[in-house]
């Protein structure tokens, strides 16, 4: 067993450490917690592999925007400091079964297929690659997802501009 | 003549010849690790003292000046007071997450440390995404934030927290998009190469009027970010009684007060390794002998010159101007300095694509 | 113009930003300015301003005679209750009874060194001293009496 192996292990206990304790916590702020640590564990599993880049793009994503907006929103509920209540047991037995139809379905999916470990062409996985590729309009070029990408994501903000527009106050 | 690179390759080369390479590596990392929190500890001594004796002659007043040769040695004596407090935890403090806070800050205040070249090859980590790992890791920060605040379960911590959030997102934009203007120019994220780029000069000068607008910018929002007068409202002291750190004492408020001063330390050196040129000795585009002349001062003294001469800076700014309303916190960054970045950065990319640069 | 507008306002914020860093910036450069007085060890040389009030006292000439006429404005005009006047009647040689003070109990633990006392007084007996180390270890001795012992009226202070 090599160091990384071990290493790979050492991650992958932590994810699924965090990510048990993220969904039993009662407290809804731990749970918010145990999620950021789980999405670091998996930015660390990226780290492992090399791809640096998916790395970062992991933590200023997930870490940095989406659960501090998660966290955001835990501050501006109530009771936020509060146990929640123990969920009801057919809701417990329902999300049991439903964990262990989709654990066998991943479990059935990895051991049809076999992951063929090709050493020989490593793609070289450099920030300017990247950005060219996702610029390209030619083979394997990302054009067209980018720009899609962009105009949801120009709509999103027009959307949130014409939401948050205080209308002129009618004179009296 | 005397160099870090030596240093290091000497211990380098007599581990690998000593020990076998894997005992070697490890090794090699606990040296490193007592060597980050020597500097850490370093640092937090001598930046507090410094932060002190600027504001004292800033005020017209004299500043610590008992203990010690002229003072020097007050913050050790406030350490050891500190480190032999007694650690409180409030009674309905979220006990678990109250103690991980300031860990939190702490680690990723180390983290981001691993990509910084201190001297002529003098690196942890030359990561290839450098500028990009240090945005991403330092947007972690805000998290032990408001962890500290929430589980400290005392509104005046939570509004502080909340406020330190709301201003860290806010700001990271606009010192983001500095950043970017830089490696617009460079044409690579990884900060060995932004330093070897300015070879023949240092790009707030090679990089013109735009260059010195994103340094400004860069500049005011890190000092937003790390939570610094005139943007220290989330922890303002007349209003919220120091934020979300309020409940802390003892030694894990001692560790706040290191990640704030590490923390200006990491955001000072980022900002002298883009504008400044890192450890590259004052250059002159072809002045062969003059270039030659400055690389006589060793890179360690040019880059640690660089980046107090930074934290002088941000201090100088604590010390004169008085704290921004949040409104016109969010006004300074939504209205000025995120349109002026964004208009900055195309400016730059023009000069980068059509060569106006030397 | 809107954008004209926006980059005056830029300037003037700059410029009066510069403005403030350049009055720091002199202060920090220019050590002479301190005003930190390093008081155990200038002791000697330290000098208090005019206006300074350390305590209330009682002027006394070479005479041991005061100008108090035990009239208790002062004790009036205090809004702490810091001075308690005791007054007895003295025996003139004419035989007539006159109003005099036998001790002028001054509090200074509760004096707020406002001066009112000194304003209300008509004939000037009491003033304001200059010193200020009145640390003491029981809070008793902190009580004053500011007459001195065996002094009298000055003759022609009414």
């Amino acid at each position: 067993m090599s160091a990384s192996v071990i290493i790979f292990y050492i991650i992958a206990a932590f994810i699924l450490g965090t990510g048990i304790l993220a969904v039993t916590t009662r407290k809804i702020f731990r749970a918010a917690i145990w999620l950021l640590f789980s999405l670091i564990g998996i930015a660390g599993l990226y780290f492992l592999l090399e791809m640096n880049f998916i790395a970062a793009v992991q933590i200023v994503v997930y870490v940095g925007g989406i659960v501090v907006l998660i966290i955001f929103s835990i501050f501006l509920t109530q009771k936020s400091g509060k146990e929640m209540q123990k969920p009801i047991l057919v809701r417990q037995l329902f999300s049991a079964v439903a964990t262990v139809i989709g654990f066998a379905l991943v479990w059935l999916l990895i051991s049809h297929n076999s992951f063929a470990t090709n050493s020989t062409s490593i793609v070289d996985v450099n920030v300017a690659n990247i950005g060219t590729q996702l610029l390209s309009t030619g083979e394997h070029g990302f054009i067209l997802p980018f720009e899609l990408v962009s105009i949801l994501l120009l709509a999103a903000m027009i959307g949130c501009i014409v939401i948050a527009m205080k209308t002129k106050q009618e004179q009296l | 003549m005397f160099s870090l690179e030596g240093i290091t390759d000497a211990i380098y080369s007599w581990l690998n010849s000593t020990f076998n390479p894997t005992i070697a590596l490890l090794i090699e990392f606990a040296i490193v690790v007592v060597c980050v929190i020597g500097l850490f500890a370093v640092l937090g001594l001598v930046l507090v003292f410094m932060e002190r004796k600027v504001s004292a002659y800033m005020q017209i007043r004299l500043g610590p000046n008992r203990v010690g040769f002229k003072g020097s040695m007050q913050t050790m004596a406030d350490t050891l007071k500190l480190v032999l407090k007694e650690g409180l935890v409030p009674d309905g403090a979220d006990k678990f997450l109250f103690n991980l806070a300031p860990f939190v800050v702490m680690i990723v205040a180390m983290l981001i440390l691993a990509p910084i070249p201190f001297a002529r090859n003098f690196q942890m980590w030359d990561i290839n995404i450098g500028v990009l790992y240090v945005t991403a890791v330092s947007s972690l920060s805000v998290i032990g934030i408001l962890m500290a605040g929430w589980s400290s379960n005392n509104k005046y911590s939570l509004l502080g927290a909340m406020r330190s959030g709301a201003q860290i997102v806010s700001y990271e934009l606009s010192a983001g998009l500095a950043v970017l203007s830089i490696v617009v120019l460079t044409g690579s994220l990884q900060l060995s190469d932004i330093v070897n780029s300015q070879q023949d000069g240092w790009w707030i000068f090679k990089g013109h009027i735009p260059a010195i607008i994103s340094f400004v910018i860069f500049i005011i929002a890190v000092t937003a970010e790390t939570n610094r007068a005139p943007f220290d409202l989330a922890e303002a002291e007349s209003e919220l009684t120091a934020g979300f750190h309020t409940e802390y004492s003892g030694m894990r408020f001692a560790l706040f007060f290191l990640a704030e001063y590490v923390n200006i330390f990491i955001v000072c050196s980022i900002g002298a390794i883009l504008f400044l040129g890192g450890w590259m000795p004052f250059h002159i585009g072809n002045w062969e002998a003059f270039n030659h002349v400055m690389d006589f001062i060793p890179s360690s003294v040019w880059f640690f010159g660089k980046v107090f001469f930074l934290i002088f800076l941000i201090m100088w700014f604590r010390w004169t101007f008085p704290r921004l309303r949040i409104d016109q916190l969010l006004n300074l960054e939504w209205k000025y300095l995120l349109p002026i970045s964004m208009f900055n950065l195309l400016l730059m990319t023009l000069m980068a694509i059509m060569g106006w640069y030397f | 113009m809107f954008i004209v507008d926006y980059i005056k306002e830029v300037y003037g914020a700059v410029k009066s930003l510069l403005t403030g860093m350049n009055r720091t910036g002199y202060y920090f450069t220019h050590h002479k300015e301190i005003i930190t007085q390093e008081y155990p060890d200038n002791k000697d040389t330290l000098v208090l301003s005019e206006r300074f009030r350390g305590e209330v006292v009682m002027k006394h000439d070479e005479n041991n005679e005061h100008a108090c006429t035990g009239c208790t404005a002062c004790e009036l005009a205090c809004p702490n209750a810091t001075i308690k006047i005791i007054t007895k009647f003295d025996v003139t040689p004419e035989g007539k009874k006159k109003k005099a003070i036998d001790t002028f109990v001054y509090h200074l633990e509760l004096c707020t060194m406002c001066n009112l006392c000194v304003e209300a007084c008509p004939t000037g007996a009491i003033t304001m001293a200059q010193t200020f180390e009145h640390s003491v270890t029981d809070r008793s001795k902190l009580i004053k009496k500011l007459n001195q012992p065996g002094s009298k009226i000055r003759e022609g202070v009414e």
